[in-house]
């Protein structure tokens, strides 16, 4: 158990690029933290930083509160999982685990008890004899995370692990990562370009951009208060319809295209250009009844359990994303009724982007 | 295992037909021939032959000569090898390491692959020239009493040096794609187990590595035993008293300067016999060791 501060880390590349713009963090003891955002982000760079594989060009990251920007990173008692496994090719799966402690001079037997206790926790007790070649891409990934566990270190290090797994193996590989980490209790940072991801594994989420953390919360914080455009736009799938709309005078509703006018309650003043953002579960099909707006369909996708519809709200080009539980078969071109309460929906200020 | 068969037709012998002609014309007669003449004995001017059996064999094999040569041929080629190997590796990690100028110091030390043999000879001879060679003045005036055109030793460390020193830019070459074909995540995950850079070299660079090194090997000692030819034939053409001839070299010295074209022919065909039996060890029991 450990914590993690970073205090105004900052990486500078040789030929000027800077990747990581000043975060500060502190990750508690035993923490799940998850950092997510689009490539190039700086998100793996940070972690990188933090497992001392990048050098930190400014400020100062620290493991239990002892500066660790000149510590070798094989000094820093951390483990590292790697996306693509790194596991080394010409030594048996016992062997890779085993690595790590042989060098550290643990006993022989004491190796042995904790090799094959992690075989036992990961369920590779039969491959153990064999090459990481010989294995699957799960098992292989499997034999990657008990190379971090045998060696207990303060803080697990995942570099987007689940990443070159096919999908229902990255659902069976995110649970049993959560899994093992609530029993381990150790420090974690996570990350992942997936926002599912993310938002499972995560008791904190650092979304970041540009080198930037934009925000940093709890997943569902983030997913009902997003402070930022980009933030909002990035978490939740689909993606958070925006739409450009004023303020009507009366500072009662908000004026979205040419029709759509939706309620608001939030304290605004009247005039301000806004740009609406409403997620695509929270509208409400009115049936038969008027409601307050009516778009038409444009296309629709089934997936069974839930039905994605896009809609035509008569703004240009942009298509406007309704979920709906269940199976519905729309029409093109059929006109529906929606609703929205207030409180679902999200302003930004145009100029800048923020939550207002 | 089954294939599938398609209708035979003559369209592919065509393809393969070119290669084959030149396997035959350039490899396949020769030896033939080389193995025909091993059981011949030419008079003195070429004007009769007479077929003598294995005497040929038995006179190669008696004589003192060629095995001091044999002997000599061993140890030139392991040790060319060897160095050749160690050096260029060490030199390799090296590069890879370095970060400013890293293409200046790689294309530098790749320049000695563009030398052909005879040239390396010749830089050879005049590095060592009694009257103006930087090398036999630079050991003399340390104290070696050194002198390859007399001394034995002296002379197998100057056809060595010059082996050694053409062939590392070959090994280099293979060694530096060698490095950069082990991912890097691999490495990474190395620093985070295991701090010393030395024993992450042995127990995971090297054993990495072994695949490029054992073709490396291969490679190496046929250029030993076949290529150093030139080198040899350049510097010390085999003196002081054939101390310096490989069995390739004596080869040639014995065939067409000793005008003994069925004893030459009984050694290459030794020769021929000596390098199947290394492949097929080679190939049997080191490949084995260096499979991941």
């Amino acid at each position: 158990m450990a914590t993690v501060t970073l205090n105004q880390a900052e990486k500078t590349y040789a030929n000027g690029y800077k990747a990581i713009h000043g975060i500060d963090l502190e990750i508690q003891h035993g923490e799940f933290t998850v950092l997510v955002g689009p490539s190039g982000c700086g998100k793996s760079t940070l972690l990188r930083m933090i497992a001392g594989l990048e050098s930190i060009s400014d400020g100062e990251i620290s493991i239990d509160d002892k500066v660790v920007n000149k510590v070798a990173p094989a000094d820093r008692d951390i483990a590292m999982v790697f996306q693509n496994y790194a596991l080394y090719p010409h030594m048996s799966n016992y062997n890779n685990m085993a690595y790590g402690l042989r060098n550290r001079g643990h006993s022989k037997s004491e190796i042995d008890s904790k090799v094959r206790e992690a075989a036992r926790i990961l369920q590779l007790e039969d491959h153990l004899e064999r090459k990481p070649s010989q294995l699957s891409g799960g098992q292989r990934q499997r034999v990657a995370m008990g190379r971090a566990i045998v060696r207990q270190p303060k803080v697990f290090l995942f570099d987007e692990p689940l990443s070159n797994l096919d999908a229902k193996l990255r659902v069976d590989m995110r649970l049993e990562i959560k899994n093992l980490q609530q029993r381990l209790g150790i420090t974690s940072v996570y990350v992942t370009h997936d926002q599912v991801e993310a938002m499972t594994l995560a008791d904190r989420l650092i979304v970041m951009k540009g080198g930037i953390a934009e925000q940093i919360g709890s997943p569902i914080d983030i997913y009902e208060k997003p402070e930022t455009l980009f933030v909002a736009g990035f978490i939740g799938s689909p993606a958070m319809n925006f739409l450009p709309g004023k303020v009507s005078d009366d500072r009662t509703h908000v004026v979205v295209g040419d029709k759509v006018k939706l309620d608001l309650d939030h304290d605004v003043e009247a005039g301000r250009n806004v740009t609406v953002g409403i997620r695509p579960e929270h509208f409400r099909l009115c049936g038969d009844d008027a409601g307050p707006v009516s778009a038409s369909v444009r296309m629709v996708e089934s997936l069974g359990a839930e039905t994605l519809v896009y809609l035509d709200f008569g703004i240009g080009n942009e298509n406007v994303t309704l979920r709906v539980q269940g199976t519905h078969q729309f029409a093109k071109g059929t006109v529906l009724t929606l609703s929205i309460t207030p409180d679902m929906i999200h302003l930004f200020d145009s100029e800048t982007g923020k939550r207002i | 295992m089954k294939r599938v068969q398609f209708e035979h037709s003559a369209v592919p012998y065509l393809f393969v037909a070119p290669q084959i002609l030149i396997i035959s014309i350039f490899f396949l007669w020769p030896a033939a021939q080389a193995v025909y003449q091993s059981f011949l004995l030419e008079d003195a001017f070429g004007m009769s032959s007479q077929f003598v059996w294995f005497r040929n064999f038995e006179d190669v094999l008696s004589s003192s000569s060629w095995t001091r040569s044999a002997i000599f041929t061993v140890v030139f080629s392991v040790l060319v090898s060897v160095l050749s190997i160690a050096i260029s590796l060490f030199l390799a990690v090296r590069a890879d390491e370095v970060v400013r100028g890293a293409k200046s110091y790689k294309t530098l030390l790749m320049w000695g692959y563009a030398i052909a043999p005879p040239v390396a000879g010749l830089l050879g001879n005049m590095l060592f020239n009694p009257l103006m060679g930087d090398l036999y003045m630079a050991f003399n005036s340390f104290g070696f009493e050194f002198n390859h055109i007399e001394n034995a030793n002296d002379a197998a460390f100057v056809v060595i040096l010059i082996a050694v020193w053409k062939q590392v830019s070959v090994n280099f070459i293979f060694f530096l794609s060698g490095l950069q074909g082990i991912p890097k995540s691999v490495q990474e995950a190395a620093t985070l187990d295991c701090k010393s850079p030395e024993r992450r070299f042995w127990t995971i660079t090297f054993p990495l590595l072994a695949p490029t090194t054992f073709f490396l090997l291969v490679i190496n000692l046929t250029y030993a035993f076949f290529e150093t030819f030139g080198i040899i034939d350049v510097s010390t053409k085999g003196s002081p008293g054939g101390a310096t001839a490989t069995l390739v070299y004596k080869v040639y010295v014995d065939g067409f300067l000793g005008a003994d074209l069925g004893g030459s022919s009984a050694q290459s065909v030794l020769l021929m016999i000596m390098v199947s039996v290394l492949t097929v060890f080679q190939f049997r029991f080191i490949e084995r060791k260096v499979h991941y």
